[in-house]
């Protein structure tokens, strides 16, 4: 099934590059399994949205890209190179970047020096200067209180700042965890119009949530995560339509 | 009174800090001034020594501009100066009169191994047992660069000093063994480290806590190294004499330095200077170049590197902090310090021997960090020169003065861990971030810090 959707979605939009494939991914913690085959793919400028239930392995999915859990069995691919058993900091340093799950913010930095983090991997005085205007530009309220504890900042600032630490590695890809999780109606809505102004710029974005209807919406392909593996795979708005996808994720139950 | 370096903006904040610090110092000033004055009688050198404490602390000198220079540069002045102005000073109840020069020695070195396990676990926040490993190792590697021990099988010489040039074994100047020994003892700390760190939390602690009581059997037990008759420790007896410290005859002749620190005696400034002295301005020129090193590795990007790891090492690790590369660098700068002050330690005393390895030393060095604030120079200065001034001479004093007042005859030095642990545990109680702790620390000690188990990050 994941072959066919694959296939038309590529025709969809044309001649694309695929930037990230997984093949059949399997990973484990210890010995329990939290993915069981997984297979997906990303392609250049483009938003595809993961989405699912809570323990369906969405997040497992992100570490095993970034080198958090290599996984067991199966592929990974980024720009063609195989990353499978890449550590974590060469991962960042390829270009794929993240803002994890819960934000993970370092509570005790300043903002400045969490984004100053997030360039770590670079040495580029310059370009790191121009990264840091732009998460400003996209993030005014970063820049006012660039000196404020990061711990201290409300829910949707910590968010900011996470997704503008992300942004400072100058990812080729951006994984975004989560990223309305536990915020006010307000931040979320705000949080999905700066997704689509980031990837807008060009920035691909491999973007998990359980926010599906949002989530769907910025999005132009889907998969749907069940208890580790790929339920669905569609464009976007199909799966917006689908009755099953409605029922259980979209809370729809006419 | 207008005061040109400050800039305007930061004049009210000046002013409140300093009427804050004014109110809290001049109690405290007081209240010791009086205690003082009541058992030991007064003194110039009391009102001298309160009159410095006092301008240091209570004129808030980091807002002023190029003024965070003016206490260290103070301190550097007075530390130097101190074999001057040490017999003059006042006794000060219950420790009595101020240590030695002798004890300001070892004080100085303990502070040296203190900074450079800070470094481990202050900065990187890694929880090492296992110091004294390094210390060992910089100890035994003085012991076998500059002493009789190989003398079987070679005699070598370079830039030697205090001994016969004919002499046989290894004798090397103690500047290159010095070097020599921060050099072997960081590359034992990256050996140790590699497996090791993989670990994380309590796992880590009792493994460094098997490489600490690792070092000093080696160390007993090295003088028949697999039965191969290798002497490499020499034992239970350890090796001595190690080479006194100096400078050689044509350094000494062109610039005056000392030849041999044992036998040095010269008038300077007004005082006969012995090697004593000369021993003390030594070790407290290794400290500086201790404690500049400490505060360029912490302002550096390893340095940013080490407090990202410590406050989310998940974190960390996704925005490309390496994490074993960063860690074994934590390991092997606290390692490098450690053998500096080893082997220095062990030319000071002209000897080195298995029973100082043993782990009530790495327990020593960890109160120093813990006591003074983990992650803060200054704290960690305090602690170590407190605890070792009470290991050295502090606890004798006291005990002497128990003694004389009530009649007993207590042997306080023989309970010195049983004292140690209770000043621990007040301050655990009372202080647990330490008497100076860092901004930063303070902070995570109100706040825990979060330590989610990461599974499997290994390169």
């Amino acid at each position: 099934m994941t072959e066919t959707v694959a296939e038309r979605t590529q025709s969809g939009s044309g001649e694309r590059k695929k930037i990230l494939e997984l093949e059949d991914v399997h990973t484990y913690y210890g010995s329990i399994q939290a993915l069981k085959g997984v297979s997906l793919e990303v392609y250049e400028g483009e938003v595809v949205t993961l989405i699912g239930a809570n323990g369906a392995g969405k997040s497992t999915t992100l570490r095993s890209i970034n080198g958090l859990n290599h996984p067991r069995e199966g592929r990974i691919r980024f720009q063609g190179r195989d990353i499978t058993q890449e550590a974590p900091h060469d991962v960042v340093k390829m270009g794929i970047s993240q803002s994890p799950e819960g934000r993970r913010l370092f509570p005790r930095m300043s903002v400045m020096e969490n984004l100053e983090m997030g360039a770590f991997q670079r040495d580029d005085r310059a370009g790191i200067k121009e990264s840091l205007d732009r998460v400003f530009e996209l993030f005014p309220r970063l820049q006012e209180r660039r000196n404020q504890r990061a711990g201290t900042m409300s829910g949707g600032e910590q968010q900011m700042c996470a997704m503008g630490r992300a942004l400072m590695a100058q990812p080729k890809l951006l994984l975004l965890d989560e990223p309305s999780m536990g915020l006010a109606p307000i931040f979320v809505e705000r949080i999905f119009e700066i997704v689509r102004e980031i990837n807008k710029q060009g920035t691909p974005i491999l973007l998990v949530e359980q926010n599906a209807l949002m989530a769907l919406d910025v999005a132009s392909r889907g998969y749907v995560m069940e208890t580790g593996v790929i339920a669905l795979a569609d464009e976007a708005s199909a799966l917006a339509k689908n009755e099953q996808v409605r029922k259980t994720y979209l809370g729809v139950t006419d | 009174m207008n005061i040109p370096l400050l800039p305007p903006d930061r004049r009210r904040e000046f002013d409140a800090e300093l009427r804050r610090r004014a109110i809290r110092g001049g109690i405290v000033a007081l209240a010791f001034f009086v205690l003082v004055t009541i058992f030991s009688g007064i003194a110039f050198s009391l009102i001298a020594t309160i009159a410095v404490v006092l301008a240091l602390y209570v004129v808030p000198w980091d807002l002023i501009r190029y003024g965070r220079f003016i206490v260290p540069a103070v301190t550097i002045l007075l530390v130097s100066l101190y074999p001057y102005f040490r017999d003059s000073m006042f006794e000060i109840p219950l420790f009595g009169p101020f240590p030695t020069v002798d004890t300001a020695v070892t004080m100085t070195i303990f502070i040296m191994m203190a900074i450079g396990l800070n470094i481990v676990v202050g900065y990187a926040g890694l929880l090492d047992l296992g110091y004294v490993a390094f210390y060992a190792m910089g100890a035994y590697t003085a012991a076998w660069f500059a002493s009789p021990h190989f003398g079987q099988a070679v005699t070598f010489h370079l830039g030697s000093t205090g001994v016969n040039p004919e002499a046989a074994g290894f004798h090397v100047s103690i500047w290159i063994v010095i070097f020599l020994a921060a050099i072997f003892t960081g590359i034992v700390g990256v050996i140790i480290g590699l497996p090791t760190l993989r670990l994380r939390g309590d796992y880590l602690a009792i493994v460094t806590l098997g490489f600490g009581e690792i070092m000093p059997q080696i160390a007993r037990n090295g003088d028949n190294l697999f039965n191969t008759g290798f002497n490499l420790t020499n034992g239970a007896q350890g090796i001595n004499p190690i080479d006194p410290p100096g400078f050689g005859k044509t350094i000494s002749d062109f610039t005056g330095l000392p030849e041999d620190y044992l036998t040095f005696n010269a008038d300077f400034l007004g005082k006969e200077i012995g090697g004593i002295e000369v021993f003390y301005w030594t070790a407290v020129a290794l400290l500086l170049f201790t404690v500049f090193c400490s505060v360029r590795l912490r302002d550096s990007r390893l340095g940013r590197a080490w407090i990202a790891i410590r406050e989310d090492e998940t974190a960390a690790a996704a925005m490309g902090v390496p994490l074993m590369r960063t860690k074994t660098w934590a390991y092997a700068a606290g390692a490098f310090f450690g053998g500096i002050a080893g082997a220095y330690y062990a030319s000071f005393k002209s000897g080195t021997f298995p029973d100082d390895f043993f782990f009530n030393i790495s327990v020593f060095i960890l109160c120093m960090v813990i006591l003074g604030g983990m992650g803060n120079i200054w704290g960690v200065i305090v602690g170590g020169g407190f605890l070792a001034y009470l290991n050295q001479e502090g606890l004798g004093n006291i005990g002497a003065e128990i003694n004389q007042t009530f009649g007993t005859n207590i042997d306080v030095p023989l309970y010195q861990f049983g004292i140690f642990g209770i000043i621990l545990v007040l301050v655990m109680l009372f202080k647990p971030e330490g008497l100076i702790p860092s901004a930063r620390r303070k902070m995570e000690f109100e706040e825990g810090v979060s330590d989610e188990p990461l599974y499997d990050v290994q390169k």
